[in-house]
């Protein structure tokens, strides 16, 4: 068996996931009244057009630098989660994290353990500057957003 | 006459001192995000988005185009200092803005790219003044068939456009229009791909996925290419001052390529990045001295320059007058209008000459303050390209964050602002365009309602697309830009074989 190129495993995921946006889409109930389009005309025909393309995009001869441009530095040796994925991982992670604890622990304190925790991670070892500009920053967003613009932001554990 | 008029109440709004303070902050902000690397203007309006929550529309319009100009003109510093164009429409001027940086005359072109740019940009506000209410004057006849013909038709532009493969354009726009038909239909009340989820039932927001798949998807990617890449060593910036006979030289080469610009910006697809590019090839062939295009020539630098803001502006056309952006960009814009309450169209002339004039009164102080905050302010601002790339990366991350809770105050945004920053990053591991996508995603909902309109309007009979002079005439136009690509590439074979 010959092995797929980066456009056919890619057509065969996208075929997949069209097989299965299809048969959701033939789940979406009718309106009771006729009318001339209903709601599941469109997902249907966009279902369609995807699995259409997804083999078009198997039969497509993949340009020659299909993946864009290599990772810098993915020959480092080390730990993985300094790795270019293992960054990737870890920030991803990260906002995982934020985001469930951005309103118990508030706007302030999760922003700001977050832009100085990732930017300590990213390599950026001083401290004192990393602290300053990321509290400036996201205290003044936070002022910004609250007091000027009128826009509620979780103030949790913090009096502010 | 009256056209002098609505500007004159245009500028009695734009010169609102609040306004001219967000002007003031739109084109800044623009410049620096847009002198980043790798945050174009659709990442920068949609971090922008949140700030303008609370704005009247019409301030909120002068803001978000302010940094849209910003963000084209601050592309050009870091294609001039650093050879690292920070938005595409500014790639061409790095052909010759690079190699004048490196045998020291940084300053002549940063200072050439601000001229161009503030001509180009005053050129094609006049223009938009003179178009745009014919246009809508024209559009005011439009019916959903020709709605629905004319989105179909900017959406193929921008597919067909994109220097990708079509097919992924394609596939991206379909990915678009399904993202946007998630939650209830509006017109039946049904719950369309929500899986029973609360949080689904409005659909998902345009921000969310403009600020993953853009501004996330970008933090990835550097994180991917090792930190964002190393930082290259910036040359001096060296004089600002032009000669009288150097102003002669790029005279004509800029007033060439503001109009050229400016229609290129008006078509559906065609933007600043294919603007600068002809901008630069015209002259490239009309100048004596085109061998020299690439080495450092003032001119290769004055003519994308000024067609890409012209183009910039040019954008704005279909915008405003159809309420159909032409490109991602634009698309972001548009969301960020609905998001005010304002629906642009033909009829905004009528029903919202603030917004409309507003705006275009706003570009003449852009402009102005593009020119006279910029030139000064360059070698400072140039100081931005120093700022540690971690540091940004976690800011770019803030913002992002802030951005989608402010706008519906859920965290489950947050988890889906991530999944896109993924999807994001995995299109353009795999060369899918994500402009197409945007562009769908913020036209899907439209392009249905008008074929549906359209079609209760026919009684169910599909011919009403083609029974209709001017929809199947952009519907002929939408198929031609499909094809054209695939001809071309046809061709391109035949003479190789030969």
């Amino acid at each position: 068996m010959t092995r797929l190129n980066t456009n056919q495993w890619l057509a065969v995921v996208l075929l997949a996931f069209s097989v299965l946006y299809l048969a959701l889409a033939w789940q979406v109930p009718a309106f009771p009244m006729p009318r001339p389009v209903d709601s599941d005309l469109l997902p249907k025909v966009l279902g369609g057009l995807l699995a259409l393309l997804s083999v078009c995009l198997f039969f497509e001869k993949p340009a020659a630098q299909e993946v864009d441009d290599e990772p810098e530095d993915t020959t480092q040796h080390g730990p993985f989660w300094l790795s270019p994925w293992g960054r990737v991982i870890v920030t991803s992670v990260a906002i995982a994290v934020y985001a469930a604890v951005l309103v118990p622990l508030g706007f302030v304190l999760a922003s700001g353990l977050l832009s100085v925790g990732l930017t300590h991670y990213y390599g950026y070892r001083r401290h004192g500057i990393n602290i300053a500009c990321s509290l400036s920053v996201v205290l003044g967003l936070y002022l910004i957003m609250t007091k000027v613009m009128d826009v509620y932001l979780p103030t949790g554990v913090l009096p502010i | 006459m009256e056209a002098f008029n609505n500007l004159m109440y245009g500028f009695g709004i734009a010169l609102e001192p609040i306004n001219i303070a967000y002007v003031f902050a739109g084109v800044f902000a623009g410049t620096i995000i847009g002198m980043l690397p790798g945050l174009g203007p659709i990442s920068a309006l949609a971090l922008m988005i949140p700030i303008t929550f609370s704005m009247d529309p019409s301030s909120g319009l002068i803001l978000m185009a302010g940094v849209y100009y910003g963000a084209i003109f601050g592309g050009s510093t870091s294609s001039i200092l650093l050879n690292a164009p920070g938005v595409a429409g500014t790639v061409a001027t790095s052909f010759d803005g690079y190699p004048m940086a490196k045998k020291g005359l940084a300053g002549k072109a940063l200072a050439i790219a601000a001229y161009s740019s503030f001509v180009g940009g005053t050129i094609s506000v006049v223009f938009l003044m003179l178009v745009a209410p014919l246009l809508s004057k024209v559009a005011v006849s439009f019916g959903p068939p020709e709605y629905f013909a004319l989105m179909v038709l900017g959406l193929t532009a921008v597919v067909s456009l994109s220097d990708k493969s079509l097919v992924k354009g394609l596939i991206a726009a379909v990915v678009g229009v399904i993202i946007s038909i998630v939650g209830i239909d509006m017109q039946t009340g049904t719950e369309r791909f929500t899986f029973g989820s609360a949080h689904l039932l409005d659909g998902i927001d345009f921000l969310v996925v403009a600020l993953g798949v853009f501004a996330l998807a970008e933090v990835f990617y550097m994180l991917l290419r090792g930190g964002g890449g190393k930082e290259k060593p910036r040359n001096a910036i060296g004089s600002l001052k032009l000669s009288r006979s150097e102003v002669k030289e790029i005279a004509g080469p800029v007033g060439r390529s503001s109009v050229l610009g400016f229609f290129t910006g008006v078509l559906p697809g065609a933007g600043a990045t294919i603007g600068s590019f002809l901008g630069y090839s015209m002259e490239k062939r009309l100048a004596k001295d085109g061998d020299t295009f690439g080495t450092g020539n003032i001119k290769g630098v004055a003519a994308p320059e000024a067609a890409n803001n012209a183009a910039c502006t040019g954008s704005f056309v279909p915008l405003l007058t159809l309420g159909v952006p032409g490109s991602g960009t634009t698309a972001v814009l548009l969301g960020a209008l609905l998001v005010m309450g304002v629906n642009p169209g033909p009829a905004m002339m009528e029903q919202r000459p603030d917004v409309f004039w507003g705006v275009v009164a706003s570009m003449y102080i852009g402009n102005i303050f593009l020119l006279v905050l910029n030139l000064p302010l360059i070698p400072l601002i140039a100081k931005i390209l120093d700022l540690p790339r971690p540091l940004l990366l976690s800011m770019i991350l803030i913002f992002c964050m802030i951005g989608v809770y402010g706008l519906s105050f859920s965290v489950f945004d947050l988890f889906l602002l991530l999944g896109f920053g993924l999807i994001g990053l995995g299109m353009r591991l795999f060369g899918f365009p994500a402009a197409p996508l945007i562009l769908a995603l913020i036209l899907g909902s439209l392009m249905e309602e008008s074929m549906r309109r359209a079609l209760q309007i026919s009684g169910g009979d599909w011919s009403i697309f083609i029974a209709k002079p001017i929809a199947l005439g952009l519907l002929s136009l939408a198929l031609l830009s499909l094809f054209m690509p695939m001809f071309k590439k046809l061709r391109k074979r035949k003479a190789l074989n030969s």
